[in-house]
């Protein structure tokens, strides 16, 4: 039975570098290593164009090749009748073969030499399975079986918060994974915050990347799940993840320091993309193609989930007004900057945007009236915090605020009495400062 | 008229490197086969390329048939590479020196494998394709020599007749 491009996948993720026979048109043959052999699809992979090189002059003028990979841990080899279609310079496909080219270069100390210039697409007329006598690789984990494992422990959350630490904790029973972000994207669509993390020292609640920046904010441009099975040392893929400029108040990313496995995977719902679920490992090799196909799967049920939270209405009953009493100790110094609605306690930041914004807002009304009981509706009506008229995130943001104080100032705490409903517990006299 | 190897490239073709060969079919398709092994001539300027037939077989006919001969040896630990052509090939009778040969090469790019950190199950394996009963032998006579070494500088050549 003639092998399928899909079931030999595990030979498409640059462990042994794959080898490309090609001729020119005079007949003369070629033989060179290839970087990087992606799979597209079921009929096509795709060859790395990183310098113009004999393989490229030939193909260009006689569209022919064999290519020889090889299965990581059982050394059998496949060979694929390969005719050249064409070359992609930018898009989905050529954003996810760099990054992955990125972690391919690093693990072959190739990283200052490998750059990449096209995606050359082929369709695969022909695979034949050269030792069909040796005994396949060992099977690598069911990643169906990981998926329904995760789904169950994740259950039917609806409560944002809820859903956010369950579906990360879910990630280590279901997929064996111990290092992740679940991160949303915000109002203006121009930047990722982290909402949840999963086994980091520093949780790094509030962190953001940039829409474009890094493997994070590449997946998000470009709507794709992005898996790089190797240590890469390249820097728009790895220093970038933690960039932003070094001036402005920042939360930085946790991230392990050197993760040998990466992937980061578009939550995507109704066309829109809400965010990215990021895993790592310290392992090479961690995540198969397959656990790529089970959490993009997992992604796009979480991204629904994420939605119907968002869709949950308020509750229309009034909100019961406790008094509050009030609070002795020294006094909070919150100074708080319009600029970015950066908020400063006792001068160490806490938290800018949108999420800093409400908190000077709640904290003002606490000031003036003694206030301390609010709901979400009045909060969009507010004319003094920048949300926009639709899709405001706003529940995100009091969860992002919330855990962020609970990190950093469990002396100012946000407490959930309803649906949309919140109470603001303060713990000293506060001193504000604008 | 052949080039003439340097002591340094005829060690290095004789290391644990990994060898593929292609050649151009009868029908203009490419073909490439992993060799098994290789043996460089006392003068440096013939080359023995060790290949099981039954993994070879097309692209054994098409050297047959008279294609060109484009072999790549490469180091997996450094990455250093050398891409040889000659307008043809001939078969070879095996004896028993490029036998033992073989032998010899398949315990040796096994271990550098083993060394990178792929798992002694491949290197078993690798053991099992590289000492196949079915040798065959080719013997070219280079006539250029490139520097294949993953970089801006690939391609450059480093001896030609």
């Amino acid at each position: 039975m003639k092998p399928t491009l899909e079931a030999m996948r595990s030979c498409l993720d640059g462990a042994i570098p794959a080898v490309v026979a090609t001729c020119a048109r005079d007949g003369t043959p070629n033989v060179a290593y290839a970087s990087q052999v992606h799979y597209v699809d079921a009929e096509h992979v795709a060859l790395s164009y990183q310098f113009f090189s004999k393989t490229r002059e030939n193909v260009l003028a006689h569209p022919y090749a064999q290519v020889q990979v090889i299965e990581p841990g059982s050394f059998r080899h496949f060979r694929l009748k390969l005719h050249y279609m064409r070359t992609e310079t930018g898009g989905p496909l050529f954003e996810y073969m760099k990054a992955q080219l990125a972690g391919i270069a690093a693990q072959t100390r190739m990283d200052k030499v490998f750059m990449l210039r096209g995606a050359d697409i082929y369709r695969v007329l022909d695979i034949e399975s050269v030792d069909s006598h040796l005994p396949p690789a060992p099977l690598p984990s069911d990643a169906l079986l990981s998926l329904r494992r995760t789904l169950e422990l994740l259950g039917d959350a609806t409560d944002l918060s809820d859903l956010a630490d369950r579906a990360l904790a879910a990630l280590t029973p279901g997929f064996g994974i111990r290092h992740a972000l679940l991160l949303m994207q915000d109002e203006t669509g121009d930047t990722l915050y982290t909402l949840g993390s999963l086994g980091y020292p520093d949780s790094g609640i509030g962190a953001e990347v940039k829409i474009g920046e890094g493997l994070i904010g590449v997946a998000a441009r470009e709507r794709i799940p992005i898996r790089i099975n190797y240590r890469t040392g390249d820097y728009t893929y790895q220093a970038a993840m933690r960039a932003t400029n070094a001036t402005e108040p920042r939360i930085p990313l946790p991230l392990l320091a050197n993760p040998h496995s990466r992937i980061a995977v578009p939550l995507i719902h109704g066309g829109r993309s809400v965010g990215v679920l990021y895993a790592e490992s310290e392992q090479d090799a961690f995540f198969s193609h397959a656990d790529e196909d089970a959490l993009v799967v997992y992604a796009h049920h979480l991204a629904a989930l994420v939605a119907q939270a968002a869709c949950e209405s308020d509750d229309t009953e009034p909100a019961h007004i406790e008094p509050a009493a009030r609070p002795s100790g020294a006094p909070l110094a919150v100074r708080y900057f319009a600029a970015d609605h950066s908020v400063f306690i006792d001068n160490d930041y806490l938290i800018k945007g949108v999420a800093g914004s409400i908190l000077w807002t709640l904290l003002n009304e606490h000031a003036s009236n003694g206030r301390r009981d609010f709901c979400n509706r009045e909060l969009r009506r507010d004319p003094r915090l920048p949300l926009p008229d639709f899709g405001d995130n706003l529940e995100t943001r009091l969860i992002l605020l919330q855990r962020r104080l609970a990190e950093r100032c469990p002396t100012i705490a946000l407490e959930k009495t309803g649906r949309g409903r919140f109470r603001l517990n303060v713990g000293r006299p506060l001193q504000l400062s604008a | 008229m052949s080039v003439q190897l340097t002591v340094e490239q005829a060690a290095f073709l004789q290391g644990p490197v990994s060898i593929n060969v292609a050649a151009a079919g009868r029908d203009g398709w490419p073909q490439v086969c992993r060799a098994q092994g290789c043996v460089i001539a006392r003068d440096r300027r013939t080359v023995t390329l060790l290949l099981s037939a039954r993994r070879g077989r097309e692209l054994l006919d098409a050297l047959d048939a008279g294609s060109g001969i484009a072999a790549v040896f490469s180091r997996p630990s450094t990455h250093a590479t050398l891409q040889l052509k000659a307008v043809r090939a001939e078969r070879v009778t095996l004896n028993a020196a490029l036998r033992a040969d073989n032998g010899r090469y398949a315990q040796a790019f096994a271990d550098e494998l083993v060394g990178l950190g792929f798992g002694a199950e491949l290197g078993q394996n690798l053991t099992t394709v590289m000492t196949s009963n079915d040798l065959t032998a080719l013997r070219f006579a280079p006539e250029i020599v490139f520097d294949q070494t993953p970089g801006p500088a690939a391609g450059r050549v480093l001896a030609t007749t």
